[in-house]
C-alpha cells in the first residue's frame, strides 16, 4: 500500500504536459501527424524532488520523477487492473499464500548490467531491513519466505493470505549491483542519480530548479517517442500558469480558478488540451481524538453537520470535485455510497453540541462547558491555496454554531515533523492520496498510532481492527467488499475525520503533444506513447 | 511663557498650513483615523462573511470594490484592514519611539562609556538586515498581531535613539540646563523636565515617518503570509489573493495597493511638513 501524504493537490498530477504556438505543417517527411521520435516535454511541479528511491520518499513530486526511471514487477493499467511490468506473468496458488513471478528476459539497467531476480530479492531484503527508513515496509513484512530459484523467477510466500500482496509488488525494483555496498539506501548516491530499468534515463537534477530525463532507447516496451522530459520546479501556481502561457512549460495541473476563468479563450484552446477526472485523493478535517473537546463522538458529528461541504466544493473547487463520505473514491468498487451522511444543518449541530454539554451560558456567541470555551486551532500547510480557503469556510461554518476556530498555516516539513508526528495539534486539514488497493491498515489500525505512524489522530476501534485484518486476508472481491463497506459505515458514524471532498484533477497539456487518452487511471499511464508529429516539434537541439 | 508657547505653536501651524503637500498628507491621515475609528460607517458588509456564490465579482453597486476569492466584500475588508494597519503602525512606532527616547536620552546625557556601549549596541542592531530579522523572529514566535507589533517596534528604534542622543548632546550644554542644575535639579528631573520636551519635535517627525514604515512592513509580512492571519483582513493579505488572481481580478491588487501607497505617502508628506514647519532656520520661506 502506498499512501503518500499529499503535499499539494497539484502535485498529484505527477505526469502532465504542455505548450507553445504550433508551427504550420510544411508537409515534410512522413505523413503529417504521424507518431515521430523527438521533442521534449516540460512539466511544471510545485515541489522539488527529495530523492529518486521511492522506498524512502513519500511525496508525490519524488514518486512522479522516479516513475520515469524505475519499474515495479506489476502496475495498474488504464482501467486500473493489475498488469505485468518487469514481471511477464505470475501465478498465485489457490490459497493465496504463494506468488511466483516470471520476470521479463533481456531487460537491462541503464548502465548496461542485466536485470535479474537477484535485484528483486535484494529490493525485498532492503525494504524489510531496519536500516532502511521506509514507510512501506509493512506490506513486505507479511512475506515469510522469498527466493529466486533462477535468474528469471521470483517466489514469495505469505504466512497468511494477504490480499494486497500482488499490488504491493508495484514497488520499484532497485539495482543490486549499485546498492549492495550502501547499508542505508536513502544516503546512497543512487538516491540523487538514479539508475533504473524505466523508459527514461536520468540526465540531471538541479536542486530547486529542474530534473531532466532522456528517452531510454533500449526500453523493454520500446523507446518512448518523446526524447526528453524536463520537470521544472515552480512553487507558485500563478507563476506556473504564466510560464505555461508563455511557452516555458508544456503541462501542469490547473487550479479550479484557472480552469474556469483563465483558460476559456480561443487562444488558449488552440494551444492546449484540458482534461478533467476525479483525482485519487481526498481532503479532510482530522481531529486529535485524545483532545478533551474531540473525544466525544457527538462533537465530531456536530462538526460534520455544521460544515457546509457543498459551499466548500463550490467556493474552493468551483464545483470541480465531489463530496467525500469516507476514505474511498466514489465510483470505485470499494466505495460504499450508503453510509450515514451529515447534511448541512447548523440547528442539528447545535443540538448535538448541547447534548454533549456545550452551551452558550454567557451569551457571547461562543460555547462553554465546565468553564472552558470552545476554541481550538486548526493546522494546515502553507502554500496550499485550496486548504487555506477550506479553512476560512470551516471557520465561518463553525462560528455559526458557536465554535471558535483559529487557523495556523505551517511550512510542510515543520508541520509534519513537529506537529503531526509529535501529536501536537487540536485538528488538522490534510489530504491523503489513495491507491487502488483498499487496504488502509496504516491509517486506521489501532496498532499504528505510535510516533511517526500514520494513524496520528489516534483512532481505535476493535471492529475496524478486525475488519482491516479480514480485508487483508480475503481474496474474494465480494468478501473484501463486505469488510470495507462495514469499515466505511463505522468511520461515517464515528467521524474521526470529517471527510470533506475529492477534488478533480485538472491537467492541461500542450496541443502539439498527441496520444493523450484520458482513462479511469488518468492520463499519464501511456506516457511513453505520447508523441509530437515531426512538423510540430519544438525542441530539436539535442540528439533524437 | 504660556503665551510664548502658544504663539510659537501658532507660527508652526501657520507654516504647516502653507505647505499644500503637508495639508494633503494631514487630510489623508485624518481620513484614515476616521475610517479606522468607525469602520462600520464605511463598510456595509461583514468583512469576513464568505459567500461562495459571489466569488471574484468585479466592482458593482453592492460591492464598490468587488469581491475576493471567497466572495467577501473587498471594500469592507479594506476598511477593517485600515484599522489593523493603523494599530500596527502606531503601536509598533510607539514601542520604537519609547525605546529610542530612553536609550537616546541616557546615552546623550551621561556620555562617556554609557554612550559608547549604547551607541555600539545601536550600531550592532543596525547591522542586521531588519526585514530578515523580523521574518526570522516571526517564523520562530508564530505570527500574531501582538508579535508583529512587538517585533517591528523592537527592530526599528535605532534611528530614534540616534536622533534623541544628538539632540540631547546639544541640549545638555544649553543655559537652561545649567540654570536647572544650579537650582539643584537632579539628573532625572533635568532629563525628563528640561531635555525631553525640547527633543520632542524631531522625534515627532521621526515617529510620523516611522508609522509609514511600520505599515509597509506589516503589509509585506501579511503579503508573505506570516503577518496578520486570516480571517482578519489586512491590506497585505488582500494583496496576496490579488497576486494569485491578477490576470482577471485587477481590483484585488489595485485597491489595496493604492491604499498602501496613499497612506504611506500621506504620512511622509505630513512628516516632512512638520519637519519643515518646526525648523526655525526655514522660517523666512
Amino acid at each position: 500500500m502506498k499512501i503518500a501524504r499529499m503535499a499539494a493537490v497539484a502535485l498529484v498530477l505527477a505526469l502532465v504536459a504542455g505548450c507553445s504556438k504550433e508551427k504550420a505543417d510544411p508537409g515534410g517527411a512522413g505523413a503529417p501527424g504521424a507518431p515521430a521520435y523527438g521533442d521534449a516535454i516540460v512539466d511544471g511541479s510545485i515541489g522539488d524532488v527529495s530523492g529518486f528511491l521511492t522506498a524512502v520518499t513519500s511525496d508525490s513530486a519524488s514518486h512522479g520523477a522516479a516513475n520515469y526511471v524505475f519499474n515495479g514487477l506489476v502496475r495498474y493499467d488504464k482501467d486500473l487492473k493489475l498488469e505485468g511490468e518487469l514481471a511477464e506473468s505470475w501465478e498465485v496458488t489457490p490459497d493465496g499464500k504463494r506468488i511466483t513471478f516470471h520476470l521479463r528476459k533481456g531487460v537491462r539497467w541503464h548502465d548496461g548490467e542485466p536485470f535479474t531476480s537477484d535485484d528483486v530479492l535484494f529490493t525485498y531484503r532492503r525494504l524489510i531491513d531496519p536500516n532502511t527508513p521506509t514507510a512501506y515496509a509493512e506490506d513486505f513484512r507479511q512475506v515469510t519466505r522469498a527466493s529466486n530459484p533462477d535468474p528469471h523467477t521470483f517466489v514469495v510466500e505469505y504466512g497468511k493470505p494477504f490480499a494486497p500482496a500482488l499490488a504491493s509488488w508495484g514497488m520499484h525494483i532497485l539495482p543490486k549491483h549499485l546498492l549492495e555496498k550502501h547499508p542505508d539506501i536513502s544516503r546512497s548516491p543512487l538516491n540523487k542519480k538514479p539508475v533504473g530499468t524505466g523508459p527514461f534515463r536520468f540526465v540531471e537534477w538541479k536542486t530547486g530548479e529542474k530534473t531532466v530525463f532522456e528517452a531510454n532507447p533500449d526500453y523493454f516496451e520500446g523507446r518512448p517517442y518523446l526524447s526528453r522530459v524536463v520537470t521544472r520546479v515552480i512553487p507558485d501556481p500563478a507563476t506556473m500558469f504564466l510560464e505555461l502561457k508563455s511557452g516555458g512549460i508544456d503541462m501542469m495541473g490547473l487550479t479550479p480558478l484557472q480552469y474556469t476563468r483563465q483558460t476559456e479563450t480561443e487562444e488558449f484552446r488552440t494551444s492546449f488540451n484540458k482534461y478533467r477526472y476525479l483525482s485519487f485523493g481526498y481532503t479532510y478535517l482530522g481531529f486529535r481524538l485524545s483532545h478533551p473537546f474531540f473525544s466525544d463522538k457527538r462533537v465530531r458529528q456536530a462538526f460534520a453537520h455544521a460544515i457546509n461541504k457543498k459551499d466548500i466544493i463550490d467556493g474552493v473547487l468551483f464545483g470541480f470535485g465531489q463530496e467525500a463520505t469516507g476514505p474511498y473514491k466514489p465510483g470505485t468498487w470499494v466505495h460504499n455510497p450508503d453510509v450515514r451522511r451529515y447534511p448541512f444543518d447548523p440547528e442539528k449541530a447545535r443540538a448535538l453540541l448541547a447534548e454533549a454539554g456545550w452551551t452558550d451560558a454567557d451569551g457571547d456567541g461562543v460555547l462553554e462547558k465546565g468553564g472552558r470555551t470552545f476554541a481550538f486551532t486548526v493546522l494546515t500547510n502553507a502554500g496550499n491555496e485550496s486548504r487555506a480557503k477550506t479553512a476560512a469556510i470551516l471557520q465561518q461554518n463553525l462560528a455559526a454554531v458557536g465554535v471558535r476556530m483559529e487557523i495556523r498555516t505551517l511550512e510542510w516539513a515543520a508541520f509534519i515533523n513537529e506537529f503531526v508526528d509529535k501529536r501536537k495539534f487540536d485538528a488538522v486539514i490534510l489530504g491523503w492520496s489513495i491507491t487502488q488497493d483498499p487496504d488502509q491498515y496504516d491509517i486506521w489500525s489501532s496498532q499504528k498510532t505510535g510516533p511517526k505512524e500514520l494513524n496520528f489522530v489516534g483512532f481505535r476501534n476493535a471492529e475496524v481492527d478486525r475488519l482491516l485484518e479480514e480485508g487483508r486476508r480475503t481474496f474474494d472481491m465480494e468478501g473484501r467488499k463486505k469488510a470495507y463497506f462495514r469499515i466505511q459505515e463505522i468511520l461515517a458514524e464515528e467521524q474521526p475525520y470529517v471527510f470533506l471532498y475529492y477534488p478533480d484533477a485538472l491537467p492541461v497539456v500542450h496541443k502539439r503533444i498527441h496520444g493523450v487518452e484520458p482513462a479511469p487511471a488518468g492520463i499519464s499511464y501511456n506516457f511513453i506513447k505520447w508523441y509530437v508529429p515531426e512538423a510540430q516539434q519544438r525542441y530539436t537541439t539535442f540528439q533524437k | 511663557m504660556a503665551a510664548g508657547a502658544t504663539s510659537m505653536f501658532r507660527d508652526f501651524l501657520r507654516r504647516l498650513l502653507k505647505n499644500r503637500l503637508a495639508v494633503a498628507g494631514a487630510v489623508v491621515v485624518s481620513f484614515l483615523f476616521v475610517v479606522a475609528a468607525y469602520p462600520s460607517a464605511f463598510a456595509r458588509h461583514d468583512p469576513s462573511r464568505i459567500d461562495v456564490r459571489k466569488i471574484l465579482e468585479p466592482p458593482s453597486a453592492d460591492h464598490p470594490l468587488g469581491t475576493d476569492e471567497l466572495g467577501r466584500d473587498v471594500l469592507s475588508r479594506m476598511v477593517h484592514g485600515a484599522r489593523i494597519s493603523m494599530e500596527v503602525g502606531f503601536v509598533a512606532t510607539g514601542i520604537a519611539t519609547a525605546i529610542g527616547l530612553v536609550v537616546g536620552l541616557i546615552a546623550g546625557f551621561y556620555g562617556r562609556w554609557v554612550d559608547g556601549v549604547l551607541m555600539r549596541f545601536v550600531d550592532i542592531m543596525l547591522c542586521f538586515p531588519s526585514f530578515f530579522l523580523i521574518l526570522a523572529v516571526i517564523a520562530f514566535l508564530g505570527p500574531s498581531i501582538i508579535n508583529i507589533m512587538a517585533v517591528i517596534g523592537l527592530t526599528s528604534w535605532m534611528g530614534a535613539a540616534r536622533l534623541v542622543r544628538a539632540e540631547t548632546l546639544s541640549l545638555k550644554e544649553r543655559d537652561f540646563v545649567s540654570a536647572a542644575r544650579a537650582q539643584g535639579a537632579g539628573n532625572l528631573r533635568i532629563i525628563f523636565r528640561h531635555i525631553l520636551p525640547n527633543a520632542l519635535a524631531p522625534i515627532l517627525v521621526w515617529a510620523t515617518l516611522g508609522v509609514a514604515g511600520a505599515i509597509l512592513v506589516e503589509s509585506s509580512l501579511s503579503f508573505l503570509g506570516i503577518g496578520v492571519q486570516p480571517p482578519t483582513p489586512s491590506w497585505g493579505n488582500i494583496l496576496t489573493a490579488g497576486k494569485d488572481n491578477i490576470e482577471f481580478a485587477w481590483w484585488l491588487s489595485v485597491y489595496p495597493g493604492l491604499a498602501i501607497l496613499v497612506t504611506v505617502l500621506g504620512y511622509y508628506l505630513l512628516g516632512e511638513g512638520i519637519q519643515d514647519a518646526a525648523d526655525p532656520r526655514l522660517k523666512g520661506r
